[in-house]
């Protein structure tokens, strides 16, 4: 079957079978170093991409699902300013993911302050399942978290929360 | 308030490094667990793929062991299930895993050797006896003698990228990329299979992750394999585990029985202990000796006994390769020694606490018979400083009210607390004494840039943020002029197995060196100048434990470790709900960085105390697809302080720390909540709430 959907902002027209995965369809429209078919079994964060701005598993994704939605990788969601707070907070509160894991946290950040402006710490544990690598500890990251949620709503509402 | 640190360089990953002409392989693995007459059935694959045998390997005259015992492919006979057995090499990575798995085996099944704690001769890898003082005599006069059995699981590593290797060339040489603790390793094996001079090799370090000391040796296999199929195909060959297959076929923790027979006196003061230890290390462990030396060594804790007979084996079985895990066999002996005396304040009747004091490990005892410790060991304050911080005197006794007024539990929950020391030692690894050698290598170029070149690779960035940090304060240089660079292990550098922590601080004390060397002659030579240090152990501070030469604690970092747990009593889940942890470990270099490797530290620890055990007799397929670390949601609050002293100029490591206390002090903490001595780790709640049912 044929599908058409927007990757990174650009419209794709794609041939899929019924069977395929997103992450592997989504692997041969560009060079996309954050996409790992890693676990395949929506465990480790590794394939994550926002579809309709829904943070989902592309690997456990069905490809036909894809259909009419609009897709962002790290790759685009690495030009906005959400990602910049981001990066900048992980640095600011010495919270360094490995090189691994690293861009599949950085969305995962970005979908909990998309969802919860000012998360609280509770949530911040609840969004860490997500991504299974433990390289890094639950203390900087919420740090980090709390840190990108002040920026993000300073620099969208001229306002910090705090 | 977190200061601000520069990220260091990283390393390349696996996953992303690709070159021209590249091929993928994938496994051709063993499907049952002993076998003989084993053999690949050709068949017909689609162009452009190609199987590798054995068979291959030696008609072309290169070899089929690496190291002595230690096979690249299994030739006619499978040791355990998963077993490498040959190559399947093409240009799509999934097409290869489709071919790998639809390969036809031919082979006579066998009965599989799963049993270990009562074992044959033949299964015996490696056996140590270890005696002083007077056992026999000690327990014929002891008022009490008492006997315990201590269990612990299998573990995966959950590594962050999954295990492989890149072999390709650069010039005349041939080069592997791969994340190994120990290149040097890698080299030599590679060297050995191709039969080239270990100068033709060069082994470049990829990212290794919380490795947790899962890739120490299992690289050198991987390695060999994607090597070996580039000299057969003449093309560089990337090898890369699924996640499936890292978890089910790469190595894992060690299980381990540990059988404590103790003699005391009335006040639980030790008089002898008789431990027979045995570790199952699957099929085939190059590492046997070590695992069995360092956990015979960590056997009495942090406590003191005048007369000790230890009896240790390594038994091989019919599961994967199972080996070292966070303090490389430490913790097995960690938990069995607090257990125990868990288990004997039970029977005195004692607090834990109490039979802690009277046998705690201090300066001027003669522990394992050798010279009297001359090193400062410093539990009372770590103690007195952990029951402060946990409010430990006042909650442990109210647990303790509860239970006798509610020994039902109406209540639903149960709660308890303890405190267990532990140290990390720095004792040196490997023998001969040259595999533990390390160089640093530190050049101030004209352009006033600073470059350190180590051969041993950091795990984790903030190791490697350590060793700037280190050259940055003894140059009074900024961070962004010094650069780390990639670890090349070529003819040039002998290095031994970088650790989770001890390589790393052996490192960073090289960096010091090297730097103070440097700074001597900065404003008299001309730039570049180049400064070089290498390990150098002092004998009088090294420990022989054959010849109970040295001083055993020279160089280790102390700890304590005090936690909160609750159970739920009709579930049986337990719940940590706070760690405290005091540490001596010398100079801090970051402070905040070591705080957060600690951290995530404490949470890999507790994966050994709640998390899922792996099963290697009946792990499958669908195992896999429930594998979880536990839980954020179970995550305890953490604090976390360091003793420092002022006098002390010299940092030590601390990443082995939570493993050594956490598992017992969870146990502790879960033996006073429930009332009950599982005498195992892992523990998960339907093994709980099956022993209160039982009770």
């Amino acid at each position: 079957m044929t599908i058409d959907f927007t990757l990174n902002g650009k419209a794709q027209h794609v041939q899929i079978r019924s069977g395929d995965r997103l992450v592997y369809v989504l692997q041969k429209l560009g060079d996309f170093p954050s996409l790992v078919p890693d676990c395949l079994s929506g465990n480790c964060g590794h394939c994550l991409v926002f579809m309709d701005s829904r943070l989902i598993y592309s690997c456990i994704t069905p490809a036909f699902k894809a259909k009419d939605t609009s897709i962002v990788t790290y790759e685009g969601f690495s030009k906005t300013d959400e990602c910049k707070d981001i990066v900048h907070a992980l640095t600011e509160a010495a919270a360094f993911p490995c090189d691994f894991c690293y861009k599949a946290k950085v969305l995962m950040i970005a979908e909990l302050l998309e969802r919860i402006p000012m998360p609280e710490p509770a949530q911040i544990l609840e969004q860490l399942d997500i991504v299974s690598c433990t390289c890094t500890d639950p203390v900087s990251l919420t740090e980090a978290i709390t840190l990108a949620a002040e920026a993000r709503n300073k620099r969208k509402f001229k306002r910090a929360n705090k | 308030m977190i200061a601000k640190q520069q990220n260091s360089e990283s390393l390349p990953l696996l996953t992303t490094l690709s070159v021209p002409e590249m091929l993928s392989a994938t496994v051709i693995r063993s499907r049952t667990a002993k076998a003989i007459n084993l053999q690949v059935v050709p068949s017909k694959l689609p162009a452009g793929y190609r199987m590798i045998t054995p068979k291959d390997i030696e008609e072309e005259g290169y070899g089929t062991y690496y190291s002595p015992n230690l096979p690249i492919f299994a030739n006619g006979q499978a040791h355990y299930r998963g077993e490498p057995l040959g190559l399947i090499v093409g240009p799509d990575p999934v097409t290869c895993d489709e071919l790998a798995q639809a390969v036809e085996l031919s082979y006579e099944d066998q009965e599989p050797q799963f049993f270990w704690e009562s074992f044959a001769s033949s299964q015996i890898a490696y056996r140590k006896t270890f005696v002083y003082g007077n056992p026999d005599e000690a327990f014929k006069k002891a008022a009490r003698v008492e006997k315990g059995i201590y269990h612990n699981g299998v573990f995966d590593h959950h590594y962050s990228e999954p295990m492989g290797a890149l072999a390709t060339w650069e010039y005349d040489k041939m080069v592997v990329y791969c994340a190994s603790q120990w290149p040097s390793h890698v080299r030599d094996a590679v060297a050995t299979v191709l039969r080239v001079p270990a100068a033709d090799i060069a082994i470049k370090t990829t990212e290794i992750g919380t490795a947790l000391d899962g890739r120490l040796w299992l690289p050198s296999q991987v390695a060999c394999q994607a090597a070996l199929a580039a000299r057969l195909c003449r093309k560089p060959i990337k090898i890369l585990f699924t996640r499936k297959e890292d978890y089910l076929y790469t190595s894992k923790q060690a299980r381990s029985s540990v059988t404590i027979k103790s003699a005391t006196d009335n006040n639980g003061r030790f008089l002898a202990l008789d431990i027979v230890m045995i570790l199952n290390i699957g099929a085939y462990n190059p590492m046997a000796e070590e695992l069995v030396n360092q956990a015979m060594a960590a056997i009495t804790g942090s406590y003191s006994c005048p007369s000790i007979r230890i009896e240790a084996y390594a038994v091989k079985t019919n599961v994967v390769p199972l080996g070292a895990l966070g303090s490389i066999g430490s913790s097995y002996a960690f938990f069995a020694i607090e257990a125990h005396i868990n288990h004997l304040a039970k029977v005195l009747p004692k607090t834990p606490a109490e039979i802690k004091s009277v046998n705690i490990l201090l300066k001027g005892h003669s522990n394992f018979g050798a010279e009297p410790l001359e090193t400062e060991i410093p539990f009372r304050r770590i103690t007195e400083k952990l029951e402060e911080l946990s409010d430990f005197k006042r909650k442990y006794a109210s647990y303790e009210l509860v239970k006798k007024r509610d020994p039902g539990c109406r209540e639903g929950v149960v709660r308890g607390i303890a405190i267990t020391l532990g140290y990390q030692s720095d004792r040196s690894f490997f023998k001969p004494p040259a595999m533990n050698s390390y160089t640093v290598e530190v050049a101030l170029d004209r352009t006033l840039n600073l470059t350190i070149n180590t051969h041993g690779a950091a795990g984790s960035p903030s190791v490697r943020a350590m060793w700037k940090t280190t050259a940055s304060r003894f140059l009074s240089m900024d961070e962004k002029d010094i650069h780390l660079l990639p670890p090349v292990c070529n003819n040039q550098n002998q290095c031994g197995p970088m650790t989770l922590s001890r390589g790393a601080t052996v490192v960073n004390q090289l960096i010091e060196r090297a730097c103070r060397a440097l700074q001597k002659r900065r404003f008299r030579e001309s730039l570049p100048i180049i400064a070089r240090a290498q390990t150098r152990l002092p004998p009088r501070v090294t420990w022989e434990q054959n010849s109970l030469v040295g001083q055993p604690f020279a160089g280790a970092s102390w700890c304590g470790t005090a936690m909160e747990i609750q159970v739920d009593r009709l579930t049986g889940e337990a719940r940590p709900l706070c760690v405290w942890m005091v540490i001596d470990a010398g100079r801090i270099v970051i402070p905040d960085r070591a705080l957060s490797s600690l951290r995530a530290s404490i949470l890999n620890a507790l994966n050994l105390c709640i998390g899922e055990e792996f099963c290697p007799e009946t792990v499958s397929e669908e195992n896999y697809l429930y594998q979880r670390v536990i839980s954020p949601s179970l995550y305890p609050t953490m604090q976390i302080e360091f003793l420092g002293s002022e006098r002390t100029t010299r940092s030590k490591g601390l990443g082995e720390l939570p493993f050594a206390t956490i598992p017992p002090a969870f146990y502790s903490a879960l033996t006073q909540a429930i009332g009950l001595e599982p005498k195992q780790l892992p523990l998960q709640g339907s093994d709980i709430l099956k022993r209160l049912e039982e009770e």
